[in-house]
């Protein structure tokens, strides 16, 4: 073991190997503690979540003058105010926007309201650089039914959502702010679809106007308020979601579904890892005994397992591998990682075979043999540390082709969907065609993590090369 | 007569394991219960010609009910589903080797034929044409650059290539297609076409189809030669690099033979069996790269089928066909490269 860690540490190529792989592991370490375990079913997969998130949007990075597309939460308000009867709560969401555009929509969104006497009321009001303020839209939930028993519960299971850039109710407010702040007077209906220009921007002096009214954007950092009052002290607000909609989004983007590709390509670190990892130690498990049993006991056992790994050295794996995992289902580790794990073994066997065959007849054995040691003791505690390091290195040559075997039935949509996975990912991708509308950003990072992750392996298993082939080592 | 008869031993071990997958996806199906799904479909598609037929000649409802349950239960004893899928395995086992499965569910050949077979039959040379096409070109590209390379280790262009071969191992054909295509295609203005056999619609006359072909050949073309040629390019150096230094080489060139003849005669002679080797044992690669690769550039060969089959209303029987064809393509082109390994290898000829 620690020979191994010298030979790896010695070559250029394995250090550079193993720093890789200790940075994939980090990042591993740190998804499996920070996301939940059923974060496929109940995140990656439930549009539910994703709702309010653009679809195929760039990352931030890729435009650096565009509005980002931004998602404020607040579950409790920013200010109480005591009222003769019940309260005001404050609910106040800082939007900074020093861009030159407006933004694309700003919508806001109520999840749960509970009241026991009368609905609560929400005005919602904008707050804008220049110290004008707003009043754009009023709401309540609505009022108890017939029978209904207090406490009553609204917009529990469906949220409340209004889209601020087309709601008729604030195209009548912004006319008014329009007309008391700028003498200017545009009907409800000439303000269609004009509104974030109007309401993230200010008009152009008359001298530049000459036409219809223009707005000239207005940077600066921007206040959404959200005065909820409520008529009993115990009345409850889940929480208020402001999304500001831009161009771009987060540091990878989104998918059509406005998934986060972040959080996507950040789950598929320890999942591609565990494949990995898992299986090259069963398969070398299995080939290692299936080799050692094979060479040291000879006879009908030894042909029997040397005649199946030339069967199964013979299968075109993919092929069978479709099959198998369409028959049987997707999950991981009942089915994908054991069938890639049966394909495997062989190659191994056969070698450790033959290296079994020069030690039976060595002096050592010999000596156990004399002494009464037992066939089972001999394999295992005698030959199987002499083939140790080489199984080592073979080990790590098994993780990368069981990565991008793994990558494949995903990219064929045969992957298991309760972990998301970057050929999951790269499966979406190709499935509604980004690759011919050129949302790059969806379809170059999983594949290239996919590509690292597997020459991470493989630079160890370079750098392995003396220990993995004997010939060499003995020259 | 040595040569026939290890050619003999290899065509029948090729045949066993045709044979063992042939047995292993029928057990499989059979346990599953897919078969009996299969065969059902069958026979419904039968009975329904059948219902047609008979409606014409008898008029009374209760009448033609009696005959049709008659004629599904003649049917259901011709195919077996009244016996236990292990009683059916010899039967089903000569169904998957004639491809006899019935029809598929959507695709369909030019023609409008569902019959798998036919449609099988349609397929097959489109993906031999678009394997064959890369397995020659990345051969003979793998073999010739490392030999070069083995001639001059250790410098800039040894090191390139040597990386360009890790990476190229770890590269997966899909996503390489999609890259190509997002270059090509995507940034580059429609430079190469994204997919397809054929422009829509295709051209008049036998050159132009040809060239037609050529053109959207390219891209998949390069794929298959881009991820197979890095590792075999590999191997074949590493090898190569054994045989030059090798006594023999070094006695060769004491002798006084010119080095051009050296090399051809003494290094590359004995290196070409066990480079042949490295070949086989690519065959796998090749043969899932060329099913992505299909599916990328919506080749309209056997690969692409499999994806039609697997996604949407999946297909059983055409998973069948499809896994057994596989299976024999990779028998067959491993059989002419054993070939080639017996021709190259005179110790084998004893």
């Amino acid at each position: 073991m620690e020979s191994v860690l010298k030979v790896i540490l010695s070559s250029g190529v394995g250090r550079a190997g193993l720093a890789l792989f200790a940075l994939l592991t980090g990042i591993s370490v740190y998804v499996l503690v920070s996301y939940p375990l059923d974060y496929g079913s109940r995140v990656w997969y439930n549009p539910a979540v994703w709702a309010d998130n653009p679809a195929v949007k760039p990352p931030i990075w890729a435009k650096p003058g565009a509005v980002p597309h931004s998602v404020f939460l607040q579950e409790e308000p920013t200010e109480v105010r005591k009222a003769s009867t019940g309260e005001r709560r404050l609910y106040r969401f800082e939007i900074p926007h020093p861009y030159e555009k407006p933004p694309d929509s700003l919508s806001l969104t109520l999840t749960e309201a509970v009241y026991y006497s009368r609905p609560p009321l929400l005005t919602v009001s904008l707050t804008r650089p220049d110290g004008r303020s707003v009043r754009l839209y009023r709401y309540s939930p609505p009022a108890p039914r017939p029978g209904e028993e207090a406490p009553y519960v609204r917009h529990r299971d469906s949220p409340h959502r209004v889209d601020l850039g087309a709601d008729p109710q604030v195209r009548a407010q912004v006319s008014a702010f329009l007309r008391d702040e700028y003498g200017l007077r545009l009907s409800a209906n000439e303000l269609r679809g004009r509104l974030m220009e109007i309401l993230f921007g200010e008009p152009t002096s008359p001298e530049e106007r000459g036409g219809p009214a223009a707005f000239r954007p207005l940077p600066g950092t921007y206040a959404l308020e959200v005065e909820v009052t409520v008529f009993d002290r115990r009345d409850r607000i889940g929480a208020l979601q402001a999304v500001r909609g831009g161009e771009t989004f987060g540091w990878m983007g989104t998918d059509s579904l406005g998934r986060d590709l972040a959080q996507g390509l950040l789950f598929g670190f320890p999942v591609s890892l565990i494949i990995g990892i898992l299986t090259s130690v069963l398969a070398t498990l299995l080939g290692a005994s299936l080799g050692i049993m094979s060479g040291y006991l000879g006879g009908r056992v030894d042909l029997l397992i040397q005649r199946s790994a030339d069967v199964i050295n013979n299968i075109p794996g993919l092929p069978l591998l479709i099959f198998l995992v369409f028959i049987f289902g997707s999950n991981l580790f009942l089915v994908i990682i054991p069938v890639i794990v049966f394909f495997s073994w062989p190659g191994l066997a056969i070698i450790v075979r033959s290296m079994v065959l020069q030690l039976r007849e060595g002096q050592l054995v010999e000596a156990e043999r004399s002494l009464g040691a037992t066939r089972w003791r001999i394999m295992f505690r005698h030959i199987l540390p002499q083939v140790g390091p080489y199984l080592l290195a073979q080990l790590i040559f098994f993780a990368p082709s069981a990565i991008l075997s793994e990558a494949t039935l995903s990219f064929l949509g045969l992957g298991d969907t309760s972990l998301p996975t970057w050929g999951q990912i790269l499966e979406g991708a190709f499935r509604t065609g980004a690759v011919y509308r050129g949302y790059w950003w969806w379809v170059v990072p999983p594949g290239l993590l996919i590509v690292i992750t597997a020459v991470a392996f493989m630079l160890i298993a370079l750098s392995l090369e003396p220990i993995a082939n004997p010939r060499l080592r003995r020259s | 007569m040595a040569i026939l008869r290890k050619l003999l031993l290899r065509a029948l071990s090729l045949i066993a394991v045709v044979l063992i997958v042939l047995v292993l996806v029928v057990v499989v199906l059979g346990a599953t219960g897919f078969s009996d799904r299969i065969l059902s479909s069958v026979i419904s598609e039968e009975m329904r010609a059948v219902r047609q037929q008979l409606a014409e000649t008898i008029r009374d409802p209760q009448e033609l009910e009696r005959a049709l349950r008659e004629q599904r239960r003649e049917l259901e004893a011709f195919y077996g589903l009244d016996k236990p899928w292990y009683v059916r395995l010899p039967q089903d086992v000569l169904r998957v080797l004639t491809l006899d499965l019935g029809e598929a569910r959507t695709v369909a050949t030019a023609q409008g034929s569902k019959r798998i077979q036919d449609i099988i039959a349609e397929r097959l040379p489109r993906t031999a044409l678009l394997f064959t096409t890369a397995l020659v070109i990345y051969f003979l590209i793998g073999v010739w650059l490392g030999t070069l390379l083995a001639t001059r280790p250790g410098s800039k262009l040894d090191r390139v290539l040597s990386y360009f071969a890790a990476v190229s191992f770890a590269l997966p054909s899909w996503w390489t297609g999609i890259l190509l295509i997002l270059i090509f295609y995507f940034y580059l203005g429609g430079l190469l076409p994204a997919g397809g056999m054929y422009s829509t619609p295709p051209p008049e006359g036998g050159l132009a189809r040809f060239l037609d072909l050529a053109y959207h050949a390219i891209l998949p073309i390069f794929t298959l030669v881009l991820v197979a040629t890095g590792p075999l390019m590999y191997v074949a150096r590493t090898i190569t690099l054994n045989v030059a230094q090798e006594d023999h080489v070094t006695f060769a060139r004491a002798k006084g033979i010119p080095e051009g003849l050296v090399r051809r005669r003494h290094i590359l002679r004995v290196a070409a069996p066990p480079i042949v080797t490295g070949l086989i044992l690519g065959l796998v690669g090749s043969i899932a790269g060329s099913i992505t690769t299909e599916i990328v550039f919506r080749w309209p060969g056997m690969g692409q089928l499999y994806f039609q089959a697997v996604s949407g209303q999946p297909d059983e029987s055409l998973i069948v066909a499809l896994t057994f064809v596989y299976t024999m393509l990779y028998a067959l082109a491993r059989f002419i490269l054993e070939i080639l390994y017996l021709i190259l290898d005179p110790r084998v000829r004893y």
